[in-house]
Parts: C-alpha cells; sequence; structure tokens
C-alpha cells in the first residue's frame, strides 16, 4: 500500500504543483493574487473538451486550442483589468475583488453555455493504458501529468534565467521602478506574464480534467484553495517553491488519508499550512523574504 | 384610432389577460437554476415542465390550466429564504416546490409552515425535513427505507461478508445516505473494514481507494452523487479494485455510463424510479422526456415529473374558493389521501412525527427496485 | 401602512441579512483600517453562530446570554490567535487567517456529535427580530465613527500609512492591532449568532472560504477610508443579486461583471468615489 500511495502522492503533487505555476507567477511578477486564476484553468478544460466534441480535434490539437483560449483570457484580464488599475494607481486589494467578480461571471457564462452538470472527455479520446509493477498500479495520464509538469518548469526556469523576457520579469519582480529606469517595458511584460501564467493554468486545467474525469463550471474552486495553500508552503512569487510546495501538499494529504484518517485530508493540510506559517514565514522552501513592503 | 378608444381598448385587453390569469392555478418553486447545486435543480425543472404540459393538454385542473413561477435559489439558505416570501406572500402562489438541497430546505420550510403553505420537497431526502410541520411534503425517499433493502439483495445475489464504506462527509445528502447506510450495516451484523470520506469537489480519490484495497473488503458501500462517484469509479478501476459498488439514490442516474464508460459495471442501486422499469407510466415518462431534452431523466426529473402529477391529483379534489389562506388549507387537507402511480411506482403518503411526537409532515411510501450495471445498462434484480 | 407590511413580510429576511452583512463589512474594516488583510472573519461568524445557537437550542438559554457568548467566544479565540498571527505581515497574514478559517470549518464537520456536522443545526427559533439587529449596527457604526476619529483611529491611520515610523514614535502597534483583530472577530462573532437566529438552520459550509471572500469584497468595494464604506460595501454586496433576480441564468454573469466595473472606475472603494463627488460639488459651488 505505501508505494502505491507514495505514486498517488506523486502524482496528485504533480497536479497541485501544474496549477500553482501560474498562480505564483502572476503574484511574483504583478504582485496581484489572482483569484480568477481558477476560473482561466477551467476555461482551459473547457476550451479542449469543446475543441474534441465538435471540432473532432485530437487531444493534443485540442490542448493547443485550449492554449490559445486561456492566452487570450490572460490577455484580456490585463488588458481590461489589471492594466487600468496599475494606471490608477489602484490599492492592493483591488485587482484581487475585480479578480472575484470575473471568476463568478466566467463560472456563470460557461455554466449557461454548457451546463452545470459534469463533463468527461470521451473514453476513445483518452490513453487507457495502465502499467502494472508489482502491486503498483500507474496509468499514462499520471505520467503524463508527472512528466508534463516536470517540464513546463523546468522550461519556465530556463526561460526565466536564460532569455531576455525573463531576465527583464525577473527585474520587475524585484522593482518596477527600477526595472522601467533600466529601460525595460514594464507594461508590455505585465502582459506577457499575464498571458503566460493563463496559459500555465489551462493546460493545468486540461490535464486535471483527463486526470480526475470530471469537469464542471466550478472546476477551479477547490484546486484555487490547494492552490493558494501551495504557493504559500513554496514561498510567494517562487517557481521552484510552487513545485516543491505542490509535491509536499500531495503527499500531507495522501499520507493524512493513509496514516490519520480521510476526514483529517483537508484539516492536515491546512494545519500544516498554519502551523507552517507561524515556524517559517517566507514559506517551507523560500527565501528568507528580501523585500519588505 | 383615436387616443382614447386606444386607451380603452389596451384597458379591456388588460382586464381580459387579468381575467386569464385568474383562471390558472398557481403554483411556485424554488429550485437552484444557477451555482453548484444547478446540476440537480435544472433537471427537476426540466421534471416539472414535462408534467405541468401533459396536464395541461389534457384540459388542465377542472379546467383550469397550472402555471408555474421558478426562481432560482442559487443552492443557499439565505436565497432559499428569501425567494419562497417572494412566492408565498407577493406572487401568492397556491403552493410550493423545493428547495433542491436538504440544507436549503432545513432553512426555507419553517417559512412555509409559518405561512401555512403547503412545500413540497422533490429532492430533500435528509432526516427531519418532514418533522418541520404538517404543510411540509415530499416524495423524495429517505435511504433509511431503501438502503437495507439494497443491501440485502446485494448481499444475497453476490454473498458478500465485509465491506468498505465511502462517503462525501460535508454533504446533507451524502453524510445522510452514509448515516443510514451504517445502520442498514449494523442491522445486517455485515462487518466494515474501513470507512473513509472525501469532499464536495474533490477530484483526487485514490489514496482513500488505496486504503479500501488494502483494507480487503468483498464490496464498497459508496454514498455520494454522481458528480464524485462516477470519478471514484473510473478510479478504482484504474487502481484495479474491480468490487462491486452498492451506491445510494445520489448513484441512481443513466449519466454513470456517460461518465464513467467501460468503469461503470456491477454498481448496486436500489430507488423506486430506474431507467428500466418497464412500467407504462415509466416509459411515458423516460419517451417524452427524451423527445423534449434529447437525453436520457434522471431520478431528479422523475421524482418532480411525479410531485406534479400527485398535486394536480390533489387538485381535482379541491374546490378553489379563490381565497388564498382557504385554498392553501383545503390542497394541504387534500395532498395526504392521494394515490398514485407514476414514473417511480405506486406512492402514498405517510405522516411522520416531529421531535416531541406530535404529527408532522409526509413522507412517501414506496417500494425500492434493485439493480445493477452490466454493460453500460441498469438490469433489474428485484 | 399595508404596503409596508407586505414589503416586510416579502423582504425582511433580506433586510436582517443586510445588517449583519453591515455587521460583517464593520468587522473587516477595523482590521483593514489598520493594515491587517485578515479573511479569519467567516470563521468568527461561524463559532459565533455555533456557539448561539447551541445555548439556545440545547440549554434553552436565554437569547441575550446566546449573543453575549456569540459575541465573546470569537473574540476570545481572536486574543489567543493574534499574538503568534499578527506578527506576519501582508498575504501571509492573510493565507495564515485563510488556513485558520479551514481548520474551523472542519473541525465544525467532525465535531458532528456536538454540531450536527454536515447535517448541521435545524430547528434554530427565530429571536433576531429587526430591533436587535438594528441595534447592533448602530452601535457597531457609532463606536466605530467615534473610534475613527480618536486616538485609536488616528493610531491605525498612522500604523496603516508606516508601521515602522509610527513604533518608532512610541505606539505600542502590535497591541493596537490586536485590539482591531479582537473587535473584528466580536463582530463577526455578533453578526452570525443574529444570523443563526433568523434563518433557523446553520451548516459549516456557510463559514467557508466563499464567505471570507465575500465579506472581503464588501470590506474592499466600499472603501477601507471609513466605516461607512463597509455600510456601502454591505448594502451593495446584499442588494445587486436581489435586483437582477430578472435576469435569470445571466443573474450571476452580470453580478460578477458589475462588481469588477465598480472596482475599475472606484479602486479606492464607493466611498472615496461619493466623497470625490461631493467635494467637487462643494468645490464648483
Amino acid at each position: 500500500m505505501l508505494a502505491q500511495q507514495l505514486v498517488n502522492a506523486l502524482s496528485l503533487g504533480g497536479v497541485y504543483a501544474l496549477f500553482a505555476l501560474g498562480f505564483t507567477l502572476i503574484f511574483g511578477v504583478l504582485d496581484v493574487i489572482n483569484l480568477a486564476h481558477g476560473a482561466i484553468f477551467m476555461l482551459g478544460a473547457y476550451a479542449a473538451l469543446q475543441a474534441v466534441l465538435l471540432l473532432k480535434l485530437p487531444l493534443p490539437a485540442a490542448i493547443v486550442v485550449a492554449i490559445l483560449v486561456a492566452a487570450l483570457a490572460g490577455l484580456l484580464l490585463d488588458r481590461f483589468i489589471f492594466a487600468p488599475l496599475r494606471a490608477r494607481n489602484a490599492p492592493h486589494l483591488a485587482p484581487m475583488i475585480a479578480t472575484i467578480g470575473l471568476a463568478i461571471s466566467i463560472n456563470s457564462a460557461v455554466q449557461g453555455i454548457f451546463g452545470a452538470e459534469n463533463l468527461r472527455f470521451p473514453v476513445d479520446a483518452l490513453p487507457a493504458e495502465a502499467f502494472q509493477m508489482g502491486t503498483i498500479r500507474v496509468t499514462l495520464i499520471e505520467l503524463q501529468i508527472i512528466f508534463l509538469s516536470i517540464l513546463l518548469m523546468v522550461a519556465l526556469l530556463w526561460g526565466l534565467k536564460r532569455t531576455r523576457v525573463g531576465v527583464a520579469l525577473r527585474a520587475i519582480a524585484e522593482s518596477p521602478k527600477a526595472a522601467a529606469l533600466l529601460g525595460i517595458d514594464v507594461e508590455k511584460l505585465f502582459g506577457v506574464t499575464a498571458v503566460i501564467a493563463s496559459i500555465l493554468g489551462g493546460v493545468a486545467g486540461v490535464l486535471i480534467a483527463l486526470y480526475s474525469n470530471a469537469l464542471f463550471p466550478t472546476m477551479g474552486q477547490p484546486m484555487l484553495h490547494k492552490g493558494i495553500a501551495v504557493v504559500i508552503l513554496g514561498g510567494m512569487g517562487d517557481i521552484r517553491g510552487a513545485m516543491l510546495g505542490g509535491l509536499f501538499l500531495g503527499f500531507a494529504e495522501v499520507f493524512a488519508v493513509a496514516y490519520i484518517g480521510s476526514t483529517m485530508r483537508d484539516a492536515v493540510a491546512f494545519g500544516l499550512l498554519f502551523a507552517i506559517l507561524l515556524l517559517r514565514p517566507q514559506g517551507l522552501f523560500g527565501q528568507a523574504a528580501q523585500r519588505r513592503a | 384610432m383615436s387616443a382614447r378608444t386606444f386607451l380603452a381598448a389596451v384597458v379591456l385587453a388588460w382586464g381580459a389577460l387579468g381575467d386569464v390569469a385568474s383562471a390558472q392555478i398557481k403554483l411556485g418553486a424554488a429550485e437552484a437554476l444557477t451555482g453548484n447545486a444547478a446540476q440537480y435543480g435544472l433537471p427537476i425543472r426540466k421534471g416539472f415542465e414535462l408534467a405541468m404540459g401533459e396536464i395541461n393538454a389534457a384540459g388542465g385542473i377542472n379546467g383550469r390550466k397550472l402555471e408555474l413561477i421558478i426562481e432560482d435559489e442559487q443552492g443557499k439558505k439565505e436565497e432559499a429564504i428569501n425567494v419562497f416570501k417572494k412566492l408565498i406572500f407577493q406572487d401568492k402562489v397556491l403552493m410550493l416546490f423545493g428547495p433542491t438541497l436538504s440544507n436549503s430546505a432545513q432553512a426555507s420550510d419553517p417559512v412555509a409552515q409559518g405561512a401555512k403553505v403547503v412545500v413540497f420537497g422533490t429532492s430533500n431526502t435528509a432526516d427531519g425535513i418532514t418533522s418541520i410541520g404538517n404543510y411540509v411534503f415530499r416524495n423524495s425517499v429517505t435511504e433509511a427505507d431503501i438502503l437495507p433493502v439494497t443491501l440485502k439483495v446485494a448481499l444475497q445475489k453476490t454473498g458478500l461478508k465485509k465491506v468498505a464504506v465511502l462517503y462525501g462527509n460535508d454533504d446533507a445528502f451524502t453524510k445522510s445516505g452514509y448515516d443510514n447506510f451504517k445502520r442498514a450495516l449494523e442491522g445486517l451484523k455485515i462487518p466494515v473494514t474501513t470507512t473513509e470520506t472525501f469532499a464536495k469537489g474533490d477530484v483526487d480519490f485514490k489514496p482513500q481507494l488505496t486504503k479500501i484495497k488494502a483494507s480487503n473488503p468483498d464490496a464498497i458501500v459508496l454514498s455520494a452523487l454522481v458528480a464524485e462517484g462516477a470519478p471514484v469509479m473510473v478510479q478504482a478501476r484504474q487502481l484495479g479494485i474491480h468490487l462491486p459498488f452498492i451506491g445510494g439514490n445520489g448513484m441512481n442516474s443513466p449519466k454513470i455510463f456517460e461518465l464513467a464508460k467501460d468503469s461503470s459495471d456491477n454498481l448496486w442501486v436500489g430507488s423506486p424510479w430506474s431507467v428500466e422499469n418497464p412500467a407504462p407510466e415509466n416509459k411515458k415518462f423516460i419517451a417524452a422526456y427524451q423527445k423534449a431534452h434529447n437525453a436520457l431523466p434522471d431520478q431528479f426529473a422523475a421524482q418532480a415529473y411525479d410531485a406534479m402529477h400527485i398535486v394536480a391529483q390533489a387538485l381535482k379534489n379541491v374546490k378553489l374558493s379563490g381565497k388564498l389562506d382557504g385554498d392553501r388549507k383545503a390542497l394541504r387537507d387534500a395532498l395526504p389521501g392521494v394515490q398514485f402511480s407514476g414514473a417511480t411506482g405506486p406512492f402514498k403518503f405517510r405522516q411522520v412525527t416531529d421531535k416531541a411526537g406530535k404529527p408532522a409532515g409526509y413522507d412517501a411510501v414506496q417500494t425500492a427496485i434493485v439493480s445493477v450495471t452490466k454493460g453500460n445498462q441498469y438490469v433489474i434484480q428485484k | 401602512m399595508e404596503w409596508l407590511d407586505s414589503f416586510w413580510s416579502i423582504y425582511s429576511t433580506l433586510v436582517l441579512s443586510m445588517g449583519t452583512n453591515i455587521l460583517l463589512a464593520l468587522s473587516i474594516y477595523f482590521t483593514l483600517s489598520c493594515g491587517l488583510l485578515t479573511v479569519a472573519n467567516a470563521a468568527f461568524m461561524g463559532i459565533g453562530a455555533y456557539a448561539a445557537a447551541l445555548l439556545t437550542l440545547n440549554a434553552g438559554a436565554p437569547f441575550s446570554l446566546a449573543l453575549l457568548a456569540g459575541t465573546l467566544l470569537p473574540a476570545a479565540v481572536a486574543l489567543l490567535l493574534g499574538p503568534p498571527t499578527l506578527r506576519l505581515s501582508g498575504v501571509y497574514l492573510a493565507m495564515a487567517t485563510l488556513a485558520f478559517g479551514e481548520v474551523v470549518r472542519i473541525t465544525i464537520l467532525n465535531a458532528e456529535g456536538l454540531t450536527g456536522g454536515a447535517l448541521g443545526l435545524n430547528g434554530i427559533e427565530q429571536l433576531t427580530h429587526v430591533g436587535h439587529v438594528a441595534g447592533a449596527v448602530l452601535v457597531a457604526l457609532f463606536l466605530s465613527l467615534r473610534a475613527a476619529k480618536s486616538r485609536l483611529g488616528r493610531a491605525f491611520a498612522a500604523i496603516c500609512q508606516d508601521e515602522t515610523a509610527t513604533e518608532l514614535m512610541g505606539v505600542h502597534v502590535r497591541a493596537y492591532q490586536l485590539c482591531a483583530f479582537t473587535c473584528g472577530a466580536a463582530l463577526a462573532g455578533l453578526a452570525g449568532a443574529l444570523n443563526a437566529h433568523f434563518t433557523f438552520f446553520i451548516s459549516p459550509n456557510e463559514y467557508g472560504f466563499e464567505r471570507g471572500v465575500e465579506i472581503l469584497a464588501m470590506g474592499v468595494l466600499g472603501g477601507t477610508g471609513s466605516p461607512w464604506g463597509a455600510v456601502i460595501g454591505a448594502v451593495v454586496i446584499t442588494l445587486l443579486p436581489e435586483l437582477l433576480r430578472g435576469l435569470g441564468y445571466f443573474r450571476p454573469l452580470i453580478n460578477g461583471l458589475i462588481l469588477v466595473i465598480i472596482i475599475l472606475y472606484s479602486p479606492k472603494g464607493l466611498w472615496d468615489l461619493l466623497r470625490g463627488a461631493r467635494r467637487t460639488a462643494v468645490a464648483t459651488r
């Protein structure tokens, strides 16, 4: 049982990490807690599903559709909500409250169009393979999720380190003012960040929908709660932290079920988060905060 | 046409409209049409509308048509109370259907009881709802009556000796189902290897299922709605667990074949309604529903459909005076006597008692049909 | 007066909800106004609601005692919780209080013998009258308006502007913050206790993440510069869905969009916008 639970924890942790990547990126660069990330996550999943059902596209092409839809959502999010609020020098909490309203609207629109009932990808669109290794069973989807979340994280880390955009983004995360003085087009890069983060969210939506076999308009909500926990565990705005935080939460939940009791699953996760915050405010894997506003 | 004659014409038309409106019998429904619970509220609405269409097409009630005012209560208790008050005091409906969730019913049904208006739940299964008072009715069968039968049949046919239990512990519907399963298992002296829970909106059930697998049961007792129950079955089969599942009311939906295709075999459910029940009333209901919505109905739709017919039956024996208070009471007095056979089979009411032991509202008396899934179909066992 | 009777029979619950929402918005105003982003208000509301309801249901306690307990118990919890958590700042504080809220919700869910678990507590007597709610709102509003103009309010504003500088000036920042946190908890608890006694029923899921975010939205939407901001925020968030009832399926869609538009046009809150409008009106006169 232990070996199987380890596999479960790894894939659940991968799922959480995948969701948290985009969430943490927006926080790190734009300094916004984007409560619409769950809605964009759901939008990605529904876009891919419709691409499979209506356009009869194969799964990889459907993921491309999801990426496009999520990118568009991210672009609009920055263009029509974050940018005007930045221009008006809005207080810290204003963008977060705006994203609450946006999430309500997106969820409601999707429910109005596609219904409130659970949907799923057609069985023949899914890779159905499962591998038996001793007592352990792993499905291909789980392996793909673990692989993809590692791949995305590595790509993101590489991009931030090596590309010019990445270097500029890191400069903005340190200090938007200083970055602007260095001649970086800060406004444009805010937009780029929102798009990249939303793409990450949308792809996470597709993968998690494939993993769980269930799409519903509010599917982003529980994930958002967990995503927030992951981002805090990993240290706000820390990409590697999001990955480790995701895995940590996955393991914490699975082992809470295995050894404490499943009624305590969420209590353990959030109790741990609470305890960690009190003991290590910078997060489990974050460096000591350099910036203090 | 001069302005004056035009005005006169408008007034006349308005008056005529008023006459038509008063000739209709106004019923209210508060259901969750948006938000998370809309997945149950929307089929319920379809069930009501289907039955009302049939009744009106057949000439209505003693020559008067039925009119249904349906309001969205979003699955929230405050909204349910607000909507109940609006329907009772503003729209002045004769009686109320709803609300969708048991938790909302606990908050809103006392409002109807206080105003002496019949409230008829079609989807509230939690214990204690009808103890609120003698204006509270429901045709949603409490699982206390159904689950022991389901378990007994599954026991006979599969020879199971011990079971594991999995249920949603943060939702009134699934928690209530679990309480009844627990009682039934104790009654039948079936040992439980492990009891696991999940939360509404969870997408990952593998840690619990892995634990269940290790505890080596002969079957898994599952108190869940299809939204979570279907992924549970899919993930169980992925983990190589091919045991039978024994579900409650919540798992009795043809939607399981869509959501857990190829993983849905060997699910035992018991309910008065089955999509496979060959009774003519049910066949008629399913055909009409399919024609209107191009999809199979579920139990929520079936119970709403029957509820509307039950009220229509009662109304046939009520002489409506036009005085709202008197009419509301007359309907209350007529309802308990209704005997009806619909999509959910033969039906009658049974009075329950409140906490103090005094007679209160009315629960349904119906017989369970136990079926098991095989090859994307329910197969009736009893 | 007939129309008033019929208005009241239709909308009494809405009016009472608006009152308790104003209390909740004021509860978050307290912490926001001294620079603390805490979102435990929903949990405090739940603690207050359960404490009061259990007292009237099981112990047959008088309503006044239940209200008192519903106010004091969350305040006591806040006094215990405050010292370790208020060391955190910004988002970290928000998340710690959010996590605390989830733990409270799950504890209520699991303490089935006492709280009824997911099935909640039903059959709570309808003891809350409009007088109770109006009284509570007036007292809370009066006190917070007085506080805003007093030394306390000036200290809050100073802390909000610059914590370190205020500390250097000899103001005991942590003590003021703990005071704000505790007062907020007491108000949220009172709101919960009142709310439980006009809705017949309470269950743990009402006091989760969504409620916490809704309370925060009321506080921010109205504006954190004055207690009046909290009142406006609560009124808008309560009334908006009711006014949009005619829209059917699109109600939440439009509701959400309106929230976004309000924030876009008055990022500092509606109170700020109204005050600005008044000031311009005075200036152009």
